[in-house]
C-alpha cells in the first residue's frame, strides 16, 4: 500500500484531483461557519452580481449563491460517497456470491444484473426518488440501485479469475473454510480494482444526484448544486452567476474525483505497475 | 320588476367607446381593418382533447372558442351582451328566463340554429357532462322551446351566477343533431368540432398544429377578418419565445411566456402586451391548513403564518412583478361586480412579525432552546417550479415566527390523494382560479357541504363555519346586486379573520402578442373569444 502511494504521488494531475478534493471537503466543513444563516436565507437583494458582499452574487430570491455552493458541496459530497459505498457493498456481495458459488447461483445472479444494466440508470434513478418521495436518503437508495451492477461485474471476474489459482486451491486442499477463502484470500487481492473503480463511482453518483436535484426531484430541504441550476436556469439571459459557479463547482469535483480514480488505477493495478 | 336586457344602441354605443379606450387598442391606429392573412397563436400545452363541452382543462377553449359559441359574451363589466342570444328578459322572481335567439345562424354542418339546439346543449350536454355543470345548472330544471327562436329556463330558485356563466368557453352551444344518440365523449365531433362561431374546425396535426379555417356563412355580417388561425404546440418556453420574437407567432396568452422573459417581449419593438382578457379567470395562490391538526385548529396559529409571509416579496421575485398580493378569500377581479372588499384584517402590517410572534405566544407555543415553537410540513404543489421557490421562501418566511417547515414534494397523484382524499397534510399551496362569479370558482373551498372526501379542490381544510355556510348560501340565491355584495363583503371579514387559508397573490396573466395582430382583446374573455375582429397589418 505505502508502494502504491508513492505510485500516486508521482502523478501529478491525480496528486490535483486530490487538492481539489480536500479544498471542497474543507469547504463542506467550513461552511456552517463561513454562512451561519444557511443557504436557504434570504440574506440580500434578488440577483445581485457578484461583489465583496455576496463573492458569488445572490440569487432569484436573493440567497448567497457561495452560501449554496458551500452547503451544495456537502450534500453533493455525502450522497456521492453514500451512494458509492452502497454500490460497492452491493455490488462485492453480490458479484462475490456468484464468483465464488458459480453454477446456478452465479446464472441467477448475473441475469439479475444484466437486467439492470439494461434499464438506463438515469430513468431508474428518477423512476425510484419519484416512488420513494424526494429525500436524501431516497436519492441515495435510488443512485446506489443502479450504480452497483458494475462492481458485480467486477468482483464476480476477480473472484473467478483468481479461484483457478494455484495459491487458492491450496488454501481450499489445506481446509479452509469459504469464508476464509473469500475474506483472506479472495477479497484483498481484487480490493485495488474496487477501489479504482468505486472512486469513479463517486463521480458519476454526484452527476446523478445534480441531474435529480435538476429536475426538481432532489430533497427540496437540502441545498444543492442541481437545485441551485435549475432555478438559476430562468434568469439565466439575466444573471448569468447563478447557474455559472454550481456548474464550475460540479466540474471540478467531478473531474478531480475522475484523476484521483485513475491515479488510484494507476497505482494499485499490478498489471500498470511498470509503466 | 321586469329586467329587459335588451341592448339599445346606445348601450353597444358605450360598450364599444369602451373597447376604444381600453388600454390593449390603445396603439390601435384608426386604420381600416384588412380581410385575410393568418394570424399563428401559441396554445401551451397542447390540449388532450376538443371536448369543449366535457372537460374544463384551460387549454381548450382558446381553440374550441373560436368555433363554438355561447348564448352570451360579456363587456368590460362583465355585463351580458349578445351572442348566440340576441335578447332576454329575465322574470320578476328571478326564475325565469326567456332568450331570444339570433335569426340565421347556421352550424358548420349547414344545420340551422334553433332552440332545440339550445335545450340540448343545456340539458342533455351541459347538465350532464359538463364539470361545472352541477354548480352552475344546479337549479336549472327544464328548457322550454315554445318556437324555433326562443328558448325559455325554468330554475327552481333564481340563480344571479348563472347569467356570467354562459359565454362559449363555460356552455357551448353544441348541434343537436350532431349528438343526438351518441354517448358526447365519444362523439366523432369531439376533436372535429362542429359549431356555429367564425371558424372552422381544418386539422389537428397532433403535436405541431390545430389549423382553423374561415366560416364563409358566419351571422356577423363581414366577419371574421382572418382568414386562417393555427394553434402552434411548442413544449419548450425558449423556443415559444423565441417564435414571438422572430415574428413566427402572433400571439401567447396565459402563462406562454416565461414570466423571466416578458420583460425583454416588452423592450422587444414588434411585440406588445396586455393584461387585459383575464377577467372572468383570475388565479389566485393561497395556503391551504389543515385544521383538524391541533396546531393549526388554533386561530391565532393560522393568523401568525398569515403575518408572517410578506407577499410583496413573493410578487416581486417568484412571479417576477406580475401580480399583485391578495387580501382576502375573493380576488380583486371582483371590484367591477361589487363584491369585493379588502376592509377585512390586514396582514401587511408594519409589525405584522411582532403580531405573529405575539400570537403564537398566545396560542401557547413558547420558542423551545433552538427557537423552534413547532414543526409543520408544506406539500409542495406539483405543476411547476414556481411552486418550490414559493415554499422555499415559505421555509424561511415562517422561520421568523418560530415554524420549522419542512418541505415535502411528491407526483401530482400522489400529492393529490394526501390533500384532498387522505386528508394527511399541514399545509398546502395550491392556485386556484376565480370564476366569473364566485358561486362557480370560491364558495366551494370554504363551505361546509364542500367538505367532500376524495374530490380535488374544495373545502379540504375541514373548515366549518355556520356564519360563512348561511352568507355564501344566501348569496347564491340573492339577485339584487348590491345586497349580494353587502352578503360577501361579511363573509369575506369572517373568513380572513378565521383564516382558514392564507391568501398569498393575484396572479397577474400577461399576454404577448405582435403589434401587427390588431383588435385581439377586445372583451374580458380574451383568448376565451373568438378573434373575429382581429385582423393582421401588411
Amino acid at each position: 500500500m505505502g508502494a502504491g502511494l508513492k505510485r500516486f504521488a508521482r502523478n501529478r494531475m491525480a496528486l490535483l484531483g486530490a487538492c481539489v478534493i480536500l479544498i471542497v471537503v474543507a469547504l463542506t466543513i467550513m461552511a456552517p461557519f463561513l454562512f451561519p444563516a444557511g443557504a436557504f436565507a434570504l440574506v440580500g437583494p434578488a440577483l445581485q452580481p457578484p461583489s465583496a458582499r455576496f463573492w458569488l452574487g445572490t440569487d432569484a430570491l436573493g440567497r448567497d449563491v457561495a452560501a449554496g455552493v458551500a452547503e451544495g458541496a456537502r450534500t453533493s459530497l455525502l450522497i456521492g460517497m453514500s451512494a458509492a459505498m452502497g454500490a460497492v457493498v452491493l455490488g462485492a456481495v453480490i458479484g462475490g456470491l456468484a464468483g465464488y458459488c458459480r453454477g446456478a447461483v452465479d446464472i441467477v445472479l448475473m441475469r439479475i444484473t444484466e437486467f439492470f444494466q439494461t434499464i438506463p440508470a438515469f430513468l431508474l434513478a428518477m423512476l425510484l426518488v419519484v416512488i420513494l418521495s424526494p429525500s436524501v436518503l431516497s436519492v441515495i437508495i435510488a443512485i446506489t440501485a443502479v450504480s452497483w451492477p458494475g462492481i458485480a461485474r467486477l468482483v464476480r471476474g476477480e473472484f473467478v479469475a483468481l479461484g483457478g489459482r494455484e495459491f487458492i486451491l491450496a488454501s481450499a486442499g489445506l481446509g479452509a473454510s469459504g469464508p476464509r477463502l473469500v475474506f483472506v484470500h479472495l477479497l484483498p487481492n481484487c480490493l485495488s480494482s474496487i477501489i479504482a473503480v468505486g472512486s469513479l463511482l463517486v463521480a458519476t453518483a454526484i452527476l446523478l444526484e445534480t441531474g435529480l436535484a435538476f429536475l426538481g426531484l432532489g430533497d427540496p430541504n437540502v441545498m444543492s448544486w442541481g437545485l441551485q441550476i435549475s432555478a438559476g436556469r430562468v434568469s439565466l439571459r439575466a444573471a448569468w452567476w447563478v447557474c455559472t459557479f454550481p456548474g464550475i463547482a460540479i466540474l471540478l469535483t467531478v473531474l478531480s474525483i475522475n484523476l484521483v480514480g485513475d491515479g488510484l488505477n494507476e497505482a494499485l493495478n499490478p498489471r500498470l505497475r511498470e509503466r | 320588476m321586469t329586467e329587459s336586457m335588451r341592448p339599445s344602441r346606445r348601450a353597444l354605443l358605450s360598450s364599444a367607446v369602451l373597447a376604444t379606450v381600453g388600454p390593449a387598442q390603445a396603439q390601435a391606429p384608426a386604420r381600416a381593418p384588412v380581410r385575410g392573412g393568418t394570424m399563428v397563436m401559441i396554445v401551451n400545452p397542447e390540449p388532450s382533447t376538443l371536448a369543449t363541452y366535457a372537460v374544463s382543462a384551460g387549454n381548450i377553449p382558446p381553440v374550441t372558442t373560436q368555433i363554438y359559441e355561447g348564448l352570451l359574451t360579456y363587456d368590460w363589466e362583465i355585463r351580458p351582451q349578445p351572442m348566440l342570444a340576441k335578447s332576454w328578459t329575465v322574470s320578476e322572481d328571478g326564475k325565469t328566463i326567456t332568450f331570444q335567439l339570433q335569426e340565421g345562424v347556421t352550424f358548420h354542418n349547414g344545420q340551422p340554429f334553433t332552440s332545440a339546439d339550445v335545450q340540448y346543449s343545456f340539458m342533455e350536454i351541459a347538465k350532464k357532462v359538463n364539470p361545472n355543470g352541477p354548480v352552475i345548472l344546479a337549479e336549472l330544471q327544464s328548457v322550454d322551446t315554445p318556437d324555433p327562436m326562443t328558448a325559455v329556463f325554468n330554475l327552481a330558485n333564481p340563480a344571479p351566477y348563472l347569467m356570467v356563466s354562459l359565454s362559449a368557453n363555460n356552455i357551448p352551444i353544441v348541434c343537436k343533431s350532431v349528438f343526438e344518440g351518441t354517448q358526447p365523449l365519444q362523439n366523432p365531433s369531439a376533436n372535429r368540432p362542429v359549431g356555429t362561431g367564425p371558424f372552422k374546425f381544418g386539422e389537428w396535426n397532433r403535436g405541431q398544429f390545430i389549423r382553423l379555417d374561415r366560416n364563409e356563412r358566419y351571422w356577423k355580417p363581414g366577419l371574421p377578418l382572418l382568414n386562417r388561425i393555427i394553434a402552434r404546440f411548442i413544449p419548450d418556453a425558449a423556443t415559444r419565445s423565441a417564435a414571438l420574437e422572430t415574428g413566427e407567432a402572433h400571439y401567447a396568452a396565459y402563462s406562454a411566456v416565461n414570466a423571466a422573459d416578458i420583460r425583454r417581449m416588452q423592450a422587444n419593438p414588434i411585440l406588445g402586451s396586455t393584461t387585459q382578457g383575464y377577467g372572468t379567470t383570475a388565479a389566485t395562490s393561497v395556503l391551504e391548513f389543515n385544521m383538524r391538526r391541533p396546531n393549526l385548529a388554533k386561530k391565532e396559529v393560522r393568523q401568525a403564518i398569515c403575518y408572517a409571509i410578506d407577499r410583496q416579496f413573493i410578487v416581486d421575485n417568484i412571479l417576477h412583478g406580475f401580480g399583485k398580493p391578495a387580501t382576502g378569500p375573493l380576488s380583486s377581479v371582483f371590484t367591477t361586480q361589487g363584491f369585493y372588499t379588502d376592509q377585512v384584517r390586514r396582514f401587511d402590517v408594519p409589525d405584522r412579525l411582532e403580531i405573529a410572534n405575539r400570537l403564537m405566544d398566545e396560542a401557547g407555543f413558547p420558542r423551545g432552546a433552538n427557537g423552534v415553537r413547532m414543526s409543520l410540513f408544506l406539500e409542495i404543489n406539483s405543476f411547476g417550479e414556481q411552486w418550490l421557490r414559493q415554499g422555499e421562501y415559505l421555509k424561511q418566511a415562517l422561520g421568523q415566527i418560530g415554524i420549522n417547515l419542512t418541505l415535502r414534494s411528491e407526483d401530482t397523484a400522489t400529492w393529490l390523494r394526501r390533500c384532498y382524499t387522505d386528508y394527511d397534510f399541514d399545509i398546502n399551496e395550491p392556485f386556484y382560479s376565480a370564476g366569473a362569479d364566485p358561486v362557480v370558482g370560491v364558495h366551494r373551498h370554504y363551505v361546509s357541504s364542500a367538505i367532500r372526501r376524495g374530490t380535488t379542490f374544495v373545502n379540504n381544510k375541514d373548515y366549518r363555519s355556520p356564519d360563512v355556510d348561511r352568507l355564501m348560501d344566501a348569496a347564491t340565491r340573492e339577485i339584487v346586486p348590491a345586497r349580494r355584495a353587502e352578503l360577501y363583503h361579511e363573509a369575506q371579514r369572517i373568513m380572513v379573520e378565521d383564516s382558514p387559508g392564507a391568501w398569498l397573490c393575484e396572479v397577474q396573466y400577461v399576454t404577448i402578442f405582435n403589434k401587427k395582430l390588431q383588435n385581439h382583446t377586445n372583451r374580458p374573455l380574451g383568448t376565451y373569444s373568438a378573434f373575429d375582429r382581429a385582423w393582421l397589418e401588411r
